[in-house]
């Protein structure tokens, strides 16, 4: 019995031992040893405790073959014969067998390309290998990660990526959240607006870097030309050039591009809300900011962590509009770990140095998504 | 019942049609990357208007030559070699490379030649060839002991270039302008008539490393430079240190924008009247013909002070990548970029210069005929940092991390140390 067999299979055998029951008209029959209950993982389900124990109990002392004859006990009133057969009858039913043939090409292949590949990087992350002759996997150990440490410009990279992460993440929700509530008032072209916010998101980095780069000249620049026309001049900054905005000017930039996508998955939680909510909280008395703050925003506990996980993952990527803007070696304000991994590993040729410091993005991602599916699995979401 | 499982047939069907689409596609390329003896892949980073037309021109004219021969112009488009420095590396590791590729010569070539993967092309460099060509040059395409590449143009790194109009205007006489720091006094009469002295971006490093390597060399000689890359950093504190004041002096003068634009938006603003001058290389007269701005009346180039004599070259150059899909189809190539021919197809359409002093310049526009003169008579010809001949790329790519922080702070101090340990710091 293979552990990974997956809820989806289970479920199809229930409904399939269902259909035979209805048909044969006995209760629980056509068990097959192989899916006993040993294998099975989703112990937190009630009805799936119930369903294993009458497995249990069914396994040995209910057995039918193909003709749906009923025996005692398999172990004593069976010839050999009978069970070749049995067996064989076991194995054309084993479902784990009949759905290989949709399983298996997807899991190797999968298992190869992204699995395979991880774990290859992480191999040649413990060698030193750099320069464009091949690995030497003799001697593994952890210098490349020790190295990091020492490193001042791994210290910048992180440090921005994580200020990116979480401020990019925390502005595009909130900028998504409010969105998502003005639209959600029942306003006239209500489409128009959902397309014109979602738009920035279709547009690629590269599309984006490039007129931000326009948006954000101190010269002709519109943001430094508002400025100066409300006669704030002194707000009028060089904005790509000053190590202090130097990061801002990614994460305003990204989450302009972000905030429509946090806006409609808002907007799917909001309309899921039942009216008589907002209602109840009316009459209770509650102003429009409590009501979204006590009643509301708590039920869009599920929007925020799925929209949430989402634009961390985008943060952790966000390579192609750097790179755009601010080349290979942005510098210290602007540099992310996604770039320095591209400049050691394709500048240096320092493949060891690139294949740790892609683990340390690796575990970020684990870090952000681990937790989310681990809770979601404990919901029976999953 | 019936219909749901009349669906579920279509859909492996469909399934099964779809996978088998992709696996002839996927034979395809299999087929495609194979070895062919008679085809020739050549990969580079000629994508942009008048270099994709150079490279065509070439191109066909080695199709003239070799009519047999199939070529698969496979670009890797991205600036200054990002995108095919990724590709190339990937498949030299894999054992799989092409036919040939582009690459600055000198040290850019290290990694490959550590790595033993390019052969020798010392028979393709006839005593023909060896004669028309500079030592200088033929020092660049021989890293180690032997030949491996062959330039095939040759960019000039020092000049100066200015907008006559802006330049007289402010009562600036750039012919009389003698060495870096004299520079400082033209931006500021610039400025004082109301330009931006010097066009020049900072929104990526590689500007700022190029122009304070020219300055390096205007201040102190193509020997101390010489040294400096070679890794003879010792002694060489104080002339960093000046160089990079110099800089930051300068940087006063910079474009109001420089930290928003593109070395070509800086550029447009010498064209436009707003700057006077701008440090680059002589690919920014390419800029200046397509925007119909007449050289020697609108605007006009000197040496950059202080290196008169000097020719810093940014080169490109062919080699022969091992184990080669194409031996006998590479090594006519290599042959071929080194023919008077094919330089003289090339290069006036790149606007650069011929690495072969032998090549008719009738054929060329006035100032690079200005340059071939300049080329021949000069004193020195350095390569560059910025662009990849001068130093190991590893160690290019400690000194533009250092310069990414130097155009964030102008710290002085900092910024000389760094350079300073450059080549230590990167293991060399």
């Amino acid at each position: 019995m293979s552990p990974s067999r997956s809820r989806f299979r289970h479920r199809v055998r229930r409904v399939r031992e269902r259909v035979i029951s209805l048909v044969t008209g006995s209760g629980s029959d056509r068990r097959e040893r192989g899916n006993s209950s040993n294998g099975r993982r989703d112990q937190g389900d009630s009805e799936d405790l119930a369903a294993a124990g009458t497995d249990e109990s069914a396994r040995d002392s209910v057995r039918t073959n193909g003709t749906a004859r009923v025996a005692a006990d398999g172990g004593t009133a069976t010839s050999t014969g009978f069970r070749v057969r049995d067996r064989l009858d076991r194995l054309r039913f084993n479902e784990t067998l009949q759905a290989a043939l949709f399983w298996v090409p997807p899991a190797l292949l999968m298992g190869w390309f992204v699995y395979g590949a991880i774990s290859w990087n992480f191999v040649i992350s413990l060698t030193d290998w750099s320069g464009l002759g091949q690995p030497d996997y003799a001697s593994l150990n952890l210098e490349m990660y020790w190295r990091m440490l020492d490193d001042r410009s791994f210290i910048a990279a992180a440090r921005n990526t994580v200020a990116l992460l979480v401020v990019f993440t925390g502005g595009a929700l909130v900028v998504g959240l409010l969105l998502a509530i003005l639209v959600d008032q029942d306003i006239r072209f209500e489409n128009t607006f959902r397309t014109i916010y979602l738009l920035p998101m279709s547009l690629s980095f590269v599309v984006t870097a490039i007129f931000w780069a326009w948006m954000y000249n101190p010269e002709t620049g519109m943001i430094n030309v508002v400025l100066r026309g409300l006669g704030l001049e002194v707000f009028a900054m060089n904005w790509m050039s000053d190590p202090r905005t130097k990061l801002a000017t990614i994460i305003v930039a990204l989450t302009w591009q972000f905030s429509g996508y946090c806006m409609i998955v808002y907007l799917a939680g909001l309309r899921a809300i039942p009216d008589e909510h907002y209602e109840a909280a009316k009459v209770d008395g509650a102003s429009t900011v409590r009501m979204y703050w006590r009643v509301i925003i708590p039920q869009l506990r599920a929007a925020t962590t799925s929209a949430a996980v989402v634009l961390m993952v985008f943060a952790l990527k966000a390579f192609d509009f750097i790179f755009v803007m601010y080349g290979t070696t942005p510098g210290p304000s602007a540099d992310i770990l996604a770039i320095m991994m591209f400049r050691e590993a394709f500048a240096r040729t320092n493949w060891a140095y690139g294949s740790a410091i892609a683990m340390v993005l690796f575990l970020m991602a684990l870090a952000i998504i681990a937790p989310y599916i681990y809770v979601q699995y404990r919901r029976g979401e999953l | 019942m019936a219909h749901e499982r009349l669906s579920r047939r279509q859909y492996i069907t469909a399934t099964g049609v779809i996978g088998g689409i992709s696996l002839t596609g996927l034979s395809g390329y299999l087929s495609d990357g194979g070895v062919q003896e008679e085809t020739l892949e050549i990969v580079h980073w000629w994508t942009a208007g008048g270099e994709e037309e150079a490279i065509e021109s070439l191109l066909d004219g080695y199709q003239e030559a070799n009519p047999n021969v199939e070529i698969d112009n496979n670009p890797a488009p991205g600036g200054a070699g990002s995108a095919l420095d990724v590709a190339i590396r990937s498949r030299i590791v894999d054992e799989t490379p092409p036919s040939t590729f582009q690459i600055w010569p000198g040290e850019s070539l290290r990694p490959y030649t550590d790595a033993g993967v390019l052969a020798s092309v010392e028979d393709i460099w006839d005593d023909n060839m060896r004669d028309a060509y500079l030592e200088s040059v033929m020092e660049a395409a021989s890293p180690e002991d032997e030949l491996v590449s062959v330039p095939i143009n040759i960019h000039r790194l020092n000049n100066l270039f200015y907008n006559v109009e802006v330049v007289e205007d402010a009562g600036i006489d750039p012919e009389g302008i003698e060495d870096p720091a004299d520079v400082l006094e033209a931006l500021e009469a610039a400025d004082d008539a109301g330009y931006v002295g010097m066009a020049h971006q900072t929104t990526t490093e590689w500007s700022t490393v190029q122009l304070w390597e020219t300055v390096f060399v205007g201040q102190h000689g193509a020997d101390v430079f010489e040294a400096y890359i070679a890794g003879e950093t010792d002694d060489l504190e104080d002339e960093v240190r000046e160089s990079l004041d110099l800089v930051v002096d300068y940087s006063e003068y910079f474009s109001p924008d420089a930290g928003a634009i593109a070395w070509d938006e800086g550029n447009a603003q010498v064209i436009n009247g707003d700057a006077a001058f701008i440090h680059q290389g002589d690919w920014a007269a390419g800029q200046y013909g397509e925007a119909e701005f007449e050289y020697a009346e609108e605007w006009d180039y000197v040496p950059y002070p202080g290196t008169e004599g000097v020719y810093s070259m940014v080169m490109d150059s062919f080699v022969m990548p091992e184990p080669n899909p194409s031996p006998e189809a590479t090594e006519a190539f290599l042959e071929y970029c080194g023919t008077v021919d094919a330089q003289e197809r090339f290069n006036p359409i790149k606007g650069s210069i011929p690495p072969r002093t032998d090549v008719p310049i009738d054929e060329f526009p006035p100032f690079l005929q200005n340059q071939m003169e300049d080329f021949e008579a000069s004193e020195e010809q350095p390569t560059t940092i910025a662009h990849g001949s001068a130093v190991r790329p590893e160690i290019k790519s400690e000194i533009e991390e250092a310069f990414s922080r130097f155009i964030e702070t102008w710290d002085v101090e900092e910024t000389t140390q760094d350079l300073l340990g450059a080549h230590e710091a990167a293991g060399y």
